[in-house]
């Protein structure tokens, strides 16, 4: 290499990287402090507020509301001890797993046809799956509110009673049934999205090898395609399932009292008792919840188990 | 169809698929119906055809005056949080110091923690500050929440800027101002503004946080619509939800246009 061959070297190669590098240090910190509006806001508006409903669930309330010591742990025996509480926080986990498996079972097919037809299907479906996304819950509550309807007059009942699958209309409106029908259908795009974006990485090479040596589609399915599935199956899950378990709106609308949730039972304590230590406790233990179910998919989808070798 | 499915797999999978479609556009094709149907009770199957249901709702003061304040609640927490959230965003893709992923999580904490908990955590911390304007707590709950929508779709599409075109530039002598907004403002544009669209929409339908602050004064839609279901037997419901339902897909499509919809969700 000649001499000016190496000063071209250096001026079109090797300069601008050490220029960039240098701003970049040079830049470190004012860039960084771009940042500092934002972490101020989220500081003192979410997490000190955060903290401090973490605060006064172990602070009592004297008969004139106002909240201070001694402190205790009393809210949350309460919630555990009362039967009234404790049902309700085996009503939110019972229908957060329901809602989140249904969702899984009937997810997988949705997912698999949105990531293996022709693009115009798949966009067809994405669009149908995702739009109502943005419908407001209130708005889709309200419309199971509808279908749901108990008496003849509701499209359920209709459908059902003209194609005499039963004679007499049927009472799925404010039960159970109901929340994690439309838990289901508020929730649904949330485990479809990753369960169809970890089935577009598998490799067709090999759920195509596993046909080849003879497995019947059942057996790609349950050997090949659902364990590389794992990752999205994971965190499809676990959104559904903290979504749900910290859902207001539709245990509102659609369980009247026969399906209260840790939501409805937090703004009862809060906006009709005035208790706010035990709504507190309530709104610990729900965040407790959603937190540890985030906590074990993140260590699901972090350690080795999970990860495909890639 | 596609040969990798076949027979009776085939058969299942698109059976379940073409049902979930169905059970996904059913309750808001009923609500579309009900909200042109001539009978003041809903029922099925609907019932003749009419406008005046509409013709209510666009005459109802209160549906109107919430629509009023949940526009221009959102349009301020858009700006709000574009504000916080495209400097914040800036700074997690370009900036080199410590803590980076740490502050990272921080900032999109919000996202999975419930935002009914958020909502009343901030209505007890605002309590206690004697902050009582409703408009004004409404504005700060609505940011905590979209803001980490911002600051995802910015920091995707900041991922793809190529910075040669900067260096570029700065080398050519453009200052960094005029770098920024000459070569890299146009490149994130859309990412911006589907962040934006992104927050305006979860601020119209927020109802979990704005449950706790908003008063009677001042009730966005979510709320009043809300009232409206559980407190009074009102046949107009359905058509104020059919308005909702039109603008939610307005707002879709435009997504959709701008960085396509499955990106904007599952970035």
């Amino acid at each position: 290499m000649t001499t000016s061959d190496e000063a071209v070297a250096v001026l079109t190669v090797e300069a601008p990287p050490v220029a960039r590098e240098r701003s970049r240090w040079r830049l470190a910190l004012p860039v960084g402090l771009l940042a500092v509006p934002m972490l101020a806001f989220l500081t003192y508006f979410f997490f000190y507020p955060a903290l401090a409903l973490l605060f006064s669930s172990i602070q009592t309330q004297d008969s004139r509301g106002i909240i201070g010591r001694p402190f205790t742990l009393a809210h949350y025996a309460r919630l555990i001890n009362v039967e009234l509480y404790a049902r309700v926080l085996w009503t939110t986990l019972r229908i957060s797993i329901i809602t989140s498996a249904l969702a899984t079972v009937l997810a997988y097919p949705v997912a698999l046809v949105m990531v293996k037809s022709r693009p115009m299907v798949t966009r067809v479906i994405t669009l149908i799956v995702i739009a109502p996304l943005i419908v407001s819950v209130v708005v889709r509550g309200y419309g199971w509110q509808l279908v749901l309807q108990n008496g003849p007059k509701g499209m359920l009942n209709w459908i059902l009673m003209t194609l005499h699958v039963v004679d007499a209309p049927i009472s799925v409106l404010y039960t159970e049934t109901a929340v994690v029908i439309g838990s289901l259908h508020v929730f649904f795009p949330m485990m479809v999205l990753p369960l169809a974006s970890a089935l577009g990485k598998i490799d067709p090479n090999l759920e195509d090898a596993a046909r080849m040596l003879g497995a019947p589609w059942w057996k790609v399915f349950l050997r090949v395609t659902l364990p590389l599935s794992m990752p999205g199956f994971v965190a499809g899950f676990t959104l559904v399932f903290s979504l749900t378990a910290g859902s207001f709106v539709i245990p509102a609308i659609l369980g009247g009292a026969s399906a209260v949730m840790l939501g409805n039972l937090i703004e009862q304590q809060i906006f009709v008792v005035y208790d706010w230590p035990f709504g507190a406790a309530i709104a610990v233990v729900l965040v407790g919840l959603v937190l540890a179910v985030n906590g074990v998919s993140m260590w699901l989808l972090e350690g080795r188990r999970l990860r495909r070798p890639d | 169809m596609d040969e990798r499915f076949s027979g009776f797999g085939a058969f299942i999978l698109y059976s379940i698929t073409a049902g979930m479609m169905l059970f996904i556009l059913a309750p808001l094709l009923l609500v579309m119906a009900a909200s042109v149907s001539d009978s003041y009770f809903v029922t099925f199957p609907p019932q003749g055809f009419t406008l005046k249901w509409y013709a209510k709702v666009l005459q109802d003061r209160d549906f109107l005056e919430a629509m009023r304040l949940s526009i221009l609640l959102a349009l301020g927490t858009t700006v709000g949080s574009l504000l916080f959230g495209v400097p914040a965003a800036f700074a997690l893709v370009r900036g080199h110091f410590v803590g980076l992923a740490a502050i990272k999580g921080f900032l999109l904490s919000p996202l999975i923690f419930p935002a009914l908990i958020t909502g009343l955590a901030l209505l007890q911390v605002l309590n206690k500050l004697g902050s009582t304007d409703a408009r004004l707590n409404l504005l700060i709950g609505h940011i905590v929440v979209t803001s980490p929508y911002v600051i995802r779709t910015v920091v995707t599409s900041l991922q793809l800027v190529d910075e040669n075109l900067e260096d570029a530039a700065r080398t050519l002598g453009a200052s960094r101002l005029r770098t920024f907004w000459r070569v890299t403002l146009p490149q994130i544009a859309s990412g911006v503004a589907a962040g934006g669209l992104f927050a305006f929409m979860v601020s119209f339908d927020n109802y979990p946080v704005t449950m706790w602050l908003a008063n009677s004064e001042y009730s966005p839609v979510p709320l009043v619509l809300m009232r409206q279901l559980v407190n009074v037997f009102d046949p107009s419901v359905p058509a104020m939800s059919t308005i909702i339902i039109l603008m939610a897909m307005v707002g879709v499509l435009i997504l959709e246009k701008l960085v396509g919809l499955r990106r904007a969700l599952a970035a």
